[in-house]
């Protein structure tokens, strides 16, 4: 695995590094600051739940391979600020439960999975809007080929006094071949009248054009595919800070195995 | 170094191109006028390969080899290029990547070691300047955001990058201002050298006061009806089409 290698040579910077967790609890206080990188290598459960005091911030970036279960459950009080990206290269069941439980919360994840073989991906996303004037904002972004199964549930959830709630939730999937499976179930249950929020799914296939247009300038049809690919989901590891090459290659990787 | 020879194609079961002959030879450029729906785009796509199009009969030559039995692809990096009517948007691949890419893969099919980081970066800076392209524009994704004529001078940029043999452009003039216009045309007529040969298809007259033709066709209902010199493109653009086609009309 390319992000075991790269966290050894430091990759992660300061972050707190958690390999194959079974299950750990953080409290940030308020005004304070966590960076945590998590890698999920082996078939086993795992639970995560960090609480973000006032203003707090936190930086997650969380990666699986192998077949691990794992269920992530951040907690977020007024003000604070919290940031995840998830990357999924393997059968994984993965499930995050966001509660904004004070006014001024953000809550941002990107979030991509690429299945390949007989892989099975569950990617869970709940976000509740608990109390008002809070912006959730998510996209996660998913790949399947071969006999893969992918699914993804996703709903926002918007209290009755969570008024001014910005919630964007987004699912963009490409299903390769015609044995691949993704499907996609984005909910909003809503029970707030000011608020703004909007949410998307699309299941589709490569882009026939592109791949036309990119074989036309002397690149193969595998090459055209990949490049795709890896420019679907560029976008949902860019901003892992200095971890985002090491996923981009984690992603390459698998690329090469559809 | 381009042979046509009664080429017939068509797509979803109906013909387009009903007996295209056409020669180009090295140095040589021609133009390909017609009106709307006459098949233009259609031999232009032929060309490149696209497999929505089935040839049904004839044959083409390229630099002494049978084109229609080779891939897109291989095409490409036996030195067709094809200039996209409308280029199209590859979202999160940089320019730069996808160029690299391209320039190393045509490279290898020559038996080229790969370009060098820092000799791939000094040839990009040198092409893009063909065409007055914002250097910055090279590390945004493939035509993402691109205004319609910076899609068609991110073409020719390609174009200069890939050196092709060939190139046919098909209506690299469509939707660009006068500005555009001059600096796509003028970066074509740059690269124009006695080894190499261009076919342009166009709808106006316009795109030729800077690029000169050799000889100008006229295509209709598929074939070519008319050829000409370069006189024939202003006769065109004062008269229409209607002397020529009256003929041909059913």
């Amino acid at each position: 695995m390319k992000l075991l290698e790269y966290i050894a040579h430091g990759a992660a910077g300061e972050s707190e590094i958690l390999v194959n967790p079974t299950r750990e609890v953080r409290r940030i206080g308020a005004g304070g600051r966590m960076s945590l990188v998590v890698v999920h290598a082996t078939a086993a459960p795992s639970s995560l739940e960090v609480e973000l005091g006032e203003g707090a911030s936190l930086h997650l970036v969380e990666a699986f391979c192998g077949e691990a279960m794992a269920s992530c459950r951040v907690r977020q009080a007024a003000s604070s600020r919290c940031e995840i990206t998830s990357v999924v290269t393997g059968s994984a069941e993965a499930d995050y439960a966001i509660d904004l439980d004070g006014s001024g919360a953000e809550n941002t994840l990107r979030g991509a999975f690429i299945a390949g073989g007989a892989e099975r991906v569950r990617f869970g996303l709940r976000v509740s809007h608990n109390k008002g004037c809070c912006t959730s904002n998510s996209v996660v972004k998913g790949v399947a080929g071969g006999t893969a199964s992918c699914e993804f549930n996703g709903l926002v959830y918007v209290a009755q006094d969570a008024q001014q709630t910005d919630a964007r939730q987004t699912s963009r999937n490409i299903v390769l071949g015609n044995d691949a499976r993704i499907v996609t179930k984005p909910q909003l249950e809503i029970y707030a009248d000011d608020v703004k929020c909007s949410h998307g799914a699309t299941v589709g296939q490569l882009d026939d054009e592109a791949i036309l247009y990119m074989r036309q300038r002397g690149l193969s049809e595998a090459q055209a595919r990949r490049l795709q690919i890896e420019g679907f989901v560029r976008d949902i590891v860019s901003q892992a800070g200095s971890l985002s090459d090491a996923l981009a290659e984690e992603l390459t990787a698998k690329l090469e195995e559809l | 170094m381009l042979s046509v020879k009664n080429l017939h194609a068509s797509v979803e079961g109906k013909e387009i191109l009903r007996g295209i002959n056409l020669e180009v030879r090295a140095g040589e450029v021609h133009a390909i006028m017609g009106p709307n729906g006459s098949g233009k785009s259609t031999l232009a796509s032929v060309l490149a390969g696209n497999e929505k199009y089935t040839v049904t009969e004839g044959s083409v030559e390229v630099l002494g080899r049978d084109l229609l039995s080779l891939p897109v692809e291989e095409r490409a990096r036996m030195g067709l290029f094809l200039g996209f009517q409308y280029p199209v948007e590859i979202p999160g691949v940089t320019m730069a990547n996808f160029m690299k890419m391209a320039v190393n893969e045509q490279r290898k099919y020559r038996g080229e070691e790969p370009l060098k980081a820092n000799e791939f970066l000094r040839l990009m800076r040198e092409k893009s300047a063909v065409v007055e392209l914002d250097s910055k524009l090279t590390s945004r994704a493939v035509n993402e955001g691109f205004s319609g004529g910076e899609k068609k001078k991110n073409e020719i940029f390609q174009m200069a990058m890939l050196d092709p043999k060939l190139a046919v452009l098909d209506e690299t003039d469509s939707g660009l201002d006068i500005d555009a216009l001059r600096i796509v045309a003028t970066g074509v007529t740059k690269l124009h050298t006695k080894d190499n040969a261009t076919v342009v298809i166009t709808h106006y007259q316009r795109l030729l006061d800077y690029i000169v033709p050799d000889v100008v066709h006229v295509l209709y209902k598929g074939r070519i009806i008319y050829s000409g010199d370069k006189t024939l493109a202003q006769k065109l653009e004062r008269e229409g089409y209607d002397w020529l086609i009256n003929d041909y009309k059913e």
